[in-house]
C-alpha cells in the first residue's frame, strides 16, 4: 500500500512539473473506517468504509495554489493536476510561496508505532463482544432513558513527495470505545459519556470500566440547579482542561501573529502566565494520539517548547508565515500538547480549595484570539467543604484568558490520556461565574 | 485532529453546535472541461460515470438480506476557494468530492458504506458491507426507475459556478479588499475568503424513485483586523447562500465590508455587562440562533424517537407565548438552508414546528417518520457521502409579532443587553441547556441603548427560554451569514432568522467588578 501510495504522490508532483509547475507537493491517503452502535442492547449502526484522497500544492512562476480531489483514476488525475497549474497561473506572484526547505525534510522516519496491525484485522464478533459487554454495565440501571456504546477504528496510510526531493509515508491507526447515557429526571434528561482511545488496542482500559464511568458521572448530574454569580476558586477537570489549554495556544502560530490576530503578539520570552505552567509540544512520544514523523509540509518532527515556567518560548512557524515574519520554521500545527503535571490528584486539590466549583465540562462559548477575552458555558459540581458537592449546570465562566492562566496556581498529577492534549486537572483562583 | 473529531463524536449523543465559517483551509474552482455535462434525458446518470443496469445490481445487493428501506447516493463536489491578504491573492485552492453512500435501514437499525470508486465492482462490495446490518431473506428491489419529476428549484442561478473562470473573480475579490481598507484609517489588516461551491447529488431508493439536485453555494467572509493606541482588534462579517456570482455585485460587497468594518471599530469602546441573569432583546435576524438551539434541535426527531430530548412528549402542549410561531422552511429562495429535495430523495416543505405558541411537529427523516407512522418532512440531511441521513434543520425562523422595534427597547426596565452579531452556539439535548456567544451587542439602561459590549456567552435552558419571550416585534428576517450546523461529526449549511425579542431573563456571561 505505501508504495502504490508513494508512486501516485510522485506521479502527482511529476505531472505537475510537466504542466509547467517549477515545485509540488502531494500526499495521498488511504483509510478504513469502522464503526458500530449499539442502543439500549440492540445494534443500531454499522459503517464501514475505505477512503482515499490527493492533495497537492503546486508553485508555479511565483505563484501558489492548492487542490485536493478523491478521484484518483490516472486520466482524470492528470486533468486535475494540469487544472490546478492553470488557476496558479491566475493568482498573484508571492514572493513569500515555496517549499519547505529540504534540510528540514526527515532522512529516516523514527520508529514511533503508531500502527498496530490488529485494528484492521478485528472481528465483528470481536466490536459485537465488546458494546455488549459495555451494555451489560449498564442496561437496566434505574432511569437509564437511552445508553449508546459505539466501537470505532481506522487504519490509515499517509504518503508524500516533494518536487525538492521528499518521499516518506506511514501507518497509523486509532480505536475507541465509549458510552454516553441519559437518564430520566422528571422535565430533564441529563446526559454524559465516558471513552477511551488510543493507537493500539492492548493500550484500551477494559470495557466495563468505560461504562460503569458512564453511568456514575451521569448519575453525578440528577438534580443539577442554576449554578451562583460569583468570583471563587475553579478547579477544572483533566477531562475538561485540554479545550482551556488549546485555546490559549491556538493564536500561538506565526500566521495568527502576522497577521495580528494573536494576543502573544511580541510577547516571546516574556513572562506571561502563572510560572507553574509549561508545556511543550512533542510528535516523538511512541504511540501518543497526537504523535507523527513529519508534518504537512513534511518537516520532520521534533519537539517544541511553547511555555517554560509562564514563560513564552515558541510560535507553530511554517514555512510562508516563517517567510513573512522573517523567522525560522518550526512546525505549522500542533502534535501532542503536553502540560507539566503537579504533584497532588484531584481529590487531594479539591480538599485544598475547600470551596470553588468543579468544573467538568464546557458548552459552547468562544474566545477573540486577538485580545484573548472570552466567554463559556460550563457545568460541574460545587465544592463544598472540601468535597465535590452538588450538581451545578446552565452557568458561564467568563475572563481573559492570558488573565486566566495568570491566575493558575496548581496543576494535578492526573493527566486525561485520551488525547493529544495532555492536560492534568487545573486549578484557578478567582474566576468570574455568572449563574443565576 | 482525529482524537477531538471522535471526542465530538462521542459527545455528540447529547450536544450539538452551530458555527460561522472556518476558513483556515481553502477549497477553489476548477475548470469544467474534466467532466461531461448533465445530459436532459439522463440527467446525472452519465454525468456519474453510472447507468441504470448498475444501479440495478447495486440495489440488488444492497437488499440483498431484506431492508425496510434502502437507498444510494450519489454527490459531487466541486468547491472553491481565494484568498486575498496583505493585499496579495496569492491563496487558491480547490476540493473535488465525488463517491456513493450505501445504506440499509431495518426499522431504527442502520447499514451504511461509501466509495468514491464508482465502478460497479466496488459499488457492489460497499453494498454487501452496509446490507450486513440485517439478516432476513432479499427484499423488495428496484426493476424499473421513475423520476422524481422536474419540480421548480430554489435556487436556479443564471451561470453555474462552474463557468466563472478565476479571471471573473479576482476583480470582485479586490475591490472588496480596498472597500474595507477605504473605511477607516485605522485598518491595518484586511483579508477576504472567496468560497463558491458547485454539488450535484442523485438519491435512488428501493423503490426506484430518482431524485436529481444542483446546489450552488457562495461565501465572500471579510475579516477585518484594526489598532487605535496600541490596542488590536479584528472581527469580521460573512456573506453566504444559494446564489450565483451576479449576486456578488457592488452593492452587496459595500455592505459586507461596511458589516465587517462597523463591527471591528466598535470593539475598542466596548465593555463586558455585569454578570448574572438579566432580560436580553434579540436583534432580528441572526438571534434566530436562540431557535436553533433552544428548540430546533430538540425537535429532530431521532433525539425524540429515542426519548433523549427534552421535548419528547410536549407535542400539541403549549410551550411559548401566543404570539410565538417557529417555522423550519426549505423552499425559501436563494438561502442557506434552502433545499429542493433532501438527502433521501424526499420532497421538502415548509414545516410548523410551534403554531401560535403550541407545538406542532417534530422534523423527520425516513426513519423517525415511520416509526411515528407519518410522512417525512423531507429534513434527512447528509454532509456528504460519507455520512448516513440524520433528521436536521433548514431555514429556521420565528414569523412578525405583534410589537415594534422601539416598543421592545423600551421595555427593559433596569439593565439588560441586545444581543446582534454571534460566532457560534451549542445545545445538550437532554438537559435542554444552550448556549450562544454574542461577539457584538448593546447595553441597554431603562429602555435606553447605552454602550457597545463584546464577547459574551449566553446560557440558558430552551424550554424555559421560550415560555420567557415576553415581546416580538414585526420586524422578522433571516440572517445571511452563512452558519453551519453540526450533529454526529456531520457539518450542513442552515439559515436562521427572528424578529426582535424580548426574552426576560437570561443568564449573561458578563464580568462583575
Amino acid at each position: 500500500m505505501r508504495k502504490e501510495l508513494l508512486s501516485t504522490a510522485g506521479g502527482a508532483v511529476e505531472a505537475a512539473k510537466r504542466a509547467g509547475a517549477k515545485d509540488a507537493w502531494a500526499a495521498v491517503s488511504r483509510s478504513r473506517e469502522v464503526s458500530y452502535e449499539l442502543r439500549n442492547g440492540k445494534l443500531e449502526k454499522v459503517q464501514d468504509s475505505t477512503s482515499r484522497g490527493l492533495m497537492i500544492r503546486l508553485f508555479v512562476d511565483g505563484r501558489y495554489s492548492a487542490h485536493a480531489t478523491t478521484d484518483l483514476r490516472p486520466d482524470q488525475l492528470r486533468l486535475f493536476v494540469e487544472n490546478g497549474v492553470a488557476i496558479t497561473r491566475a493568482m498573484q506572484p508571492d514572493p513569500h510561496r515555496r517549499l519547505a526547505d529540504r534540510a528540514l525534510y526527515p532522512t529516516v522516519l523514527p520508529a514511533l508505532q503508531l500502527d498496530d496491525g490488529k485494528v484492521g484485522k478485528l472481528e465483528r464478533d470481536t466490536r459485537l463482544a465488546w458494546l455488549n459487554a459495555m451494555n451489560e454495565r449498564v442496561a437496566g440501571a434505574p432511569k437509564v432513558i437511552s445508553a449508546t456504546s459505539s466501537v470505532d477504528d481506522t487504519t490509515s496510510v499517509v504518503a508524500a513527495a516533494s518536487s525538492n526531493g521528499f518521499q516518506h509515508a506511514y501507518e497509523t491507526t486509532n480505536i475507541g470505545y465509549s458510552t454516553s447515557i441519559t437518564l430520566d429526571d422528571g422535565d430533564k434528561r441529563p446526559e454524559d459519556w465516558m471513552g477511551a482511545w488510543a493507537r493500539h488496542v492492548d493500550a484500551l482500559p477494559p470495557v466495563a470500566g468505560i461504562a460503569d464511568e458512564a453511568l456514575r458521572l451521569t448519575r453525578a448530574r440528577l438534580g443539577m440547579t442554576k449554578g451562583p454569580t460569583l468570583r471563587t476558586t475553579m478547579i477544572v477537570d483533566a477531562r475538561a482542561a485540554g479545550s482551556l489549554i488549546g485555546r490559549l495556544l491556538g493564536p500561538a502560530s506565526a500566521a495568527s501573529v502576522q497577521q495580528e490576530r494573536s494576543f502573544w503578539r511580541g510577547k516571546l520570552g516574556k513572562a506571561m502566565v502563572s510560572s507553574k505552567l509549561s508545556v511543550v509540544d512533542d510528535p516523538l512520544i511512541p504511540r501518543a494520539l497526537g504523535s507523527r514523523p513529519f508534518d504537512g509540509e513534511g518537516i520532520a518532527a521534533a519537539r517544541l517548547p511553547l511555555i517554560e515556567g509562564g514563560v513564552f518560548k515558541s510560535l507553530y512557524v511554517d514555512t510562508y508565515y516563517g517567510q513573512k515574519l522573517g523567522v525560522k520554521p518550526t512546525t505549522g500545527g500542533g502534535s501532542n500538547r503536553v502540560v507539566a503535571l503537579g504533584t497532588r490528584n484531584r481529590d487531594a486539590l479539591v480538599a485544598a480549595a475547600k470551596d470553588g466549583v468543579y468544573v467538568t465540562s464546557w458548552l459552547g462559548g468562544n474566545m477573540d484570539p486577538t485580545t484573548g477575552d472570552f466567554s463559556l458555558g460550563a457545568r460541574g459540581h460545587l465544592i463544598e467543604g472540601g468535597a465535590i458537592g452538588a450538581a451545578i449546570g446552565e452557568m458561564n465562566v467568563t475572563g481573559n484568558i492570558v488573565d486566566l492562566f495568570g491566575r493558575l496556581v496548581e496543576l494535578g498529577n492526573d493527566p486525561w490520556k485520551f488525547s493529544s492534549t495532555l492536560a492534568p486537572t487545573l486549578v484557578f483562583e478567582g474566576v468570574q461565574f455568572s449563574g443565576k | 485532529m482525529i482524537d477531538r473529531r471522535r471526542f465530538l463524536r462521542a459527545a455528540g449523543a447529547g450536544t450539538a453546535l452551530l458555527t460561522m465559517p472556518q476558513f483556515l483551509v481553502g477549497c477553489a474552482k476548477h475548470g469544467a472541461s474534466t467532466l461531461p455535462a448533465v445530459t436532459p434525458e439522463n440527467p446525472f446518470l452519465a454525468w456519474f460515470g453510472i447507468d441504470e443496469a448498475m444501479l440495478r445490481r447495486v440495489m440488488a445487493e444492497l437488499t440483498s438480506r431484506g431492508a425496510t428501506h434502502a437507498d444510494a447516493y450519489f454527490q459531487h463536489v466541486r468547491n472553491n476557494s481565494i484568498v486575498m491578504e496583505d493585499g496579495i491573492i496569492s491563496r487558491a485552492s480547490s476540493n473535488i468530492e465525488q463517491g456513493v453512500g450505501l445504506r440499509v435501514v431495518v426499522g431504527d437499525q442502520v447499514g451504511f458504506a461509501f466509495t468514491e470508486d464508482l465502478t460497479e465492482a466496488a459499488m457492489v462490495a460497499a453494498a454487501r458491507t452496509a446490507a450486513a446490518i440485517a439478516s432476513g431473506s432479499p427484499g423488495s428491489r428496484p426493476e424499473k426507475f421513475a423520476y422524481r419529476g422536474d419540480e421548480r428549484s430554489y435556487y436556479k442561478i443564471a451561470v453555474p459556478w462552474s463557468e466563472v473562470g478565476v479571471d471573473k473573480k479576482l476583480p470582485r475579490i479586490q475591490k472588496a479588499e480596498a472597500l474595507a481598507r477605504a473605511n477607516d484609517p485605522s485598518i491595518k489588516k484586511v483579508t477576504i475568503y472567496w468560497t463558491d461551491s458547485e454539488e450535484r447529488v442523485l438519491v435512488v431508493n428501493r423503490e426506484g424513485r430518482i431524485a436529481t439536485d444542483q446546489r450552488p453555494m457562495s461565501q465572500l467572509y471579510v475579516s477585518v483586523t484594526a489598532e487605535k493606541n496600541g490596542v488590536t482588534q479584528s472581527n469580521g462579517s460573512n456573506l453566504a447562500g444559494r446564489r450565483g456570482f451576479a449576486s456578488l455585485d457592488d452593492a452587496a460587497l459595500a455592505k459586507v465590508t461596511k458589516e465587517a468594518v462597523d463591527r471591528t471599530l466598535v470593539l475598542f469602546d466596548a465593555k463586558r455587562p455585569p454578570a448574572g441573569e438579566l432580560p436580553v432583546i434579540l436583534a432580528a435576524g441572526a438571534s434566530g440562533i436562540l431557535l436553533h438551539e433552544a428548540i430546533g434541535h430538540g425537535l429532530e426527531a431521532d433525539f425524540n424517537r429515542k426519548g433523549t430530548s427534552i421535548y419528547s412528549k410536549l407535542i400539541g402542549q403549549k410551550i411559548a407565548p401566543d404570539f410565538v410561531t417557529i417555522v423550519d422552511d426549505a423552499l425559501l429562495d436563494s438561502e442557506r438552508g434552502a433545499l429542493n429535495v433532501d438527502d433521501e430523495g424526499n420532497d421538502t416543505e415548509r414545516t410548523v414546528l410551534v403554531e401560535n405558541g403550541v407545538l406542532r411537529s417534530y422534523l423527520h427523516d425516513q426513519i423517525s417518520a415511520d416509526h411515528y407512522k407519518l410522512k417525512p418532512t423531507g429534513s434527512g440531511r447528509r454532509e456528504s457521502y460519507r455520512h448516513a441521513p440524520l433528521p436536521r434543520m433548514r431555514c429556521t425562523f420565528m414569523t412578525n409579532g405583534p410589537h415594534a422595534r422601539e416598543e421592545v427597547i423600551a421595555a427593559v426596565k433596569g439593565t439588560g443587553i441586545i444581543a446582534e452579531t454571534f460566532t457560534n452556539g451549542q445545545v445538550q439535548i437532554g438537559a435542554g441547556d444552550y448556549t450562544f456567544y454574542i461577539k457584538n451587542g448593546w447595553l441597554v439602561e431603562d429602555g435606553k441603548v447605552t454602550a457597545p459590549i463584546k464577547d459574551v456567552n449566553i446560557i440558558g435552558n430552551g424550554p424555559e427560554s421560550l415560555k420567557r419571550i415576553t415581546m416580538a416585534a414585526n420586524d422578522s428576517k433571516l440572517d445571511t451569514g452563512g452558519w453551519t450546523c453540526g450533529k454526529d461529526g456531520q457539518g450542513v449549511p442552515v439559515s436562521q432568522g427572528l424578529p426582535t425579542v424580548l426574552v426576560s431573563k437570561m443568564t449573561v456571561g458578563g464580568e462583575n467588578a
